[in-house]
């Protein structure tokens, strides 16, 4: 796979008719200068407005900007996902649409690249948001995600990354993952760095998507949790869930037994408690060998990031692939 | 006979299957409001399994009134919605009306449908003014605001079935089950355009159904299959976790304060019925957990199968350089 760009920067819109056209001059403005072959892909989440009127006639005009426009409304995950998908350039770089981000970082997070590092995450500076909605409830997130994922980004909420093509396009992203693409990613076992960069107040428009509910970033978080290190072998870490289960069924049982030989009287609730503990840890370790059976069935295959990671030396080994890719 | 030529554009898909009326006269109305639409036209019936009646009948049609429906029989009883599938398998045109085997809407209305439904993925028909009493009535007013709540979504008549659609609509959904009652959620959800008209209902609708007690029990369930498939397909542990860790934790509170008054207040915890209560509960919600983490499990290895977004057009530079 040969890439035809350098540099694929994608940026999903929601109902921003605003902010697209000053978006783009921004990111031409920055990323000319980098004398590199780039694309800019816009991806609009099904905009109610006339977003999607602006993007094409935008589009119509400069051959560098591609559209992806979607039947309807999917959310930021998907959006960014179907960019990437579409994506042709060696390098991929994300951003938000709502000008929130600073495409004159774009040249610092690439530098970032080609000193070897496979996903560079942006780490917002002197953030522009409400202290109390936003900020603080971000900064609990950051560190919650940081410490369960073990991949410890200081700023999981911004958008501004940059990635190598070859390794996040093997990445399933879906739902809402985008809070969680670092780890996500951690599956392919890239080197991460993180740096800092600039954060405008919104100019235009309301924030779209906003603050969840703490159930879901919690739920979501066990998910990738499980599956960043676990989805190639269930039944590890299904049994690794069934293990306190199993000790604590298997004490009551003896608990009782002794209680039953020693005194004689056989309390039931607590053996029908040690019971079902048990029962507990045997479903458990059937759901991970069920879990087997769906990684076996399934097509997205630890091989598929271990490949990655081989591409990625390779990479290395040709001094400059930016200059081979020229000669051809 | 312009069933015959090849250009067809307008496909009518009849199922035959439980609720049936006199279906040759039903075939003369069909094949007469597809003739004044005075486009290429065919009507397909789908007869689902065995019915002898069904057959002859239509066999008479053909023979006797020299109209020239096309009849699929199935080797057996598969449900509507695999039946419909099998029709747009076999169906040419590019739009498709589907038609009730029964009177719903006056025949007579279905040309000016179709003329409406240009320019729309999808156009469904609501009967208006709608025959019933007042506790039928009531009972479809529940039933769509149940499903607006749940949806976001106002549908006034989810159980007409003349609807016309471009064929991608189905071939894209693969209908199957009982998906078909529910076919403008689905294809709502999967981003194609709907529009909602009203036609008048016919006079030998007949909306008495005589399954009561199963009718509200499918009803329960269309519900609850719309709200999973709606909601949550793409994130199970959000489904199954809320409900787990709802379970989970009355159970956890309950074992907690037994294990407190075991402690600090000398009650005796190991003859107590409430801790098998509460531990019973915990367990329960974890195996609900669990089943979620499955789910995402699923979700994740397939998720190259299942885009998850549709996309409408890509504007722009082609790919020069497929890779």
């Amino acid at each position: 796979m040969r890439s035809q760009y350098d540099l694929s920067v994608v940026v999903p819109f929601l109902n921003e008719e605003e902010s697209i056209g000053p978006m783009f001059d921004a990111i031409i403005h920055a990323v000319e200068p980098l004398e590199c072959r780039f694309e800019v892909i816009f991806v609009d989440d099904g905009s109610s407005d006339r977003t999607l009127q602006i993007a094409r006639q935008m589009a119509a005009n400069d051959q560098r900007l591609r559209v992806i426009s979607f039947r309807r409304n999917y959310g930021q995950t998907p959006a960014m996902a179907a960019g990437i998908d579409h994506a042709r350039g060696r390098v991929i770089v994300t951003m938000d649409g709502d000008l929130q981000n600073d495409p004159r970082d774009i040249g610092s997070l690439l530098d970032k690249i080609d000193e070897g590092y496979d996903l560079v995450v942006g780490w917002r500076q002197n953030r522009q948001d409400k202290l109390i909605s936003r900020k603080i409830p971000s900064m609990i997130a950051n560190r919650l995600i940081g410490k369960v994922t073990g991949v410890p980004i200081k700023d999981n909420g911004c958008s501004l990354k940059a990635y190598r093509a070859d390794m996040i396009q093997n990445v399933p992203l879906y739902a809402e993952m985008h809070r969680f693409i670092p780890a996500m990613a951690s599956i392919a076992g890239p080197r991460i760095a993180e740096i800092k960069v600039r954060h405008h107040a919104r100019s235009f428009g309301n924030s779209k998507y906003g603050l969840s509910r703490i159930y879901k970033v919690l739920l979501d978080l066990l998910t990738v949790k499980t599956l960043a290190g676990f989805f190639s072998r269930p039944s590890l870490w299904f049994t690794l869930l069934s293990v306190p289960f199993t000790i604590l069924g298997l004490l009551l049982a003896l608990v009782t037994t002794v209680d039953f030989v020693v005194t004689g009287s056989f309390p039931i609730p607590l053996a029908g408690t040690g019971l079902l503990f048990i029962t507990l840890s045997i479903f458990l370790f059937f759901n991970g060998v069920l879990g087997e059976l769906v990684y076996d069935t399934g097509d997205t295959r630890n091989e598929d990031f271990a490949s990655v990671s081989l591409a990625r030396q390779s990479a290395h080994d040709d001094t400059s692939p930016t200059k081979e890719a020229l000669q051809r | 006979m312009t069933a015959e030529s090849p250009a067809i554009k307008l496909s009518g898909i009849v199922v035959v299957a439980d609720r049936v009326d006199d279906l040759r006269a039903l075939a003369r109305d069909y094949w007469a409001a597809l003739s004044a639409t005075k486009r290429p036209f065919e009507l397909v019936f789908v007869v689902d399994g065995h019915r002898s009646d069904a057959a002859t009948v239509l066999q008479a049609v053909r023979t006797e009134d020299l109209l020239p429906v096309k009849i699929v029989q199935l080797s057996r009883a598969f449900g509507e919605a695999t039946a419909l599938m099998c029709g747009v398998d076999q169906a040419l045109g590019e739009t498709i009306v589907t038609l009730p085997a029964y009177y719903q809407v006056e025949p007579t209305e279905i040309p000016e449908l179709i003329e409406k439904a240009a320019g729309h993925d999808l156009l469904i028909v609501r009967r208006e003014p709608r025959r019933g009493g007042k506790f039928e009535r009531f009972r479809r007013r529940v039933f769509h605001r149940i499903l607006e709540a749940i949806t976001g979504y106002r549908y006034r008549d989810l159980g007409c079935h003349v609807r016309v659609l471009n064929k991608t609509v189905l071939t894209e959904l693969r209908l199957y089950g009982d998906q078909h009652r529910f076919l403008p959620v689905l294809a709502r959800h999967a981003g194609f355009s709907i529009l909602e008209i009203g036609a008048h209902q016919s006079e030998l609708d007949d909306f008495r159904s005589r399954y009561r007690v199963r009718e509200y029990l499918h009803r329960l369930l269309d519900i609850f299959t719309i709200f999973f498939l709606v909601r949550f397909t793409k994130k199970p542990l959000r489904f199954f976790g809320m409900i787990g860790s709802i379970i989970g934790i009355v159970g956890g509170v309950i074992l907690a304060v037994l294990v407190f008054e075991r402690m600090f207040l000398d009650q005796p915890l190991a003859d107590r019925p409430a801790l098998l209560l509460s531990s019973l509960l915990v367990v329960l919600g974890l195996q609900l957990f669990s089943l979620g983490l499955l789910g995402e499990l699923i979700i994740f290895t397939h998720a190259r199968a299942i885009k998850e977004y549709k996309i409408a057009e890509i504007i722009g530079p082609e790919d020069s350089n497929q890779n």
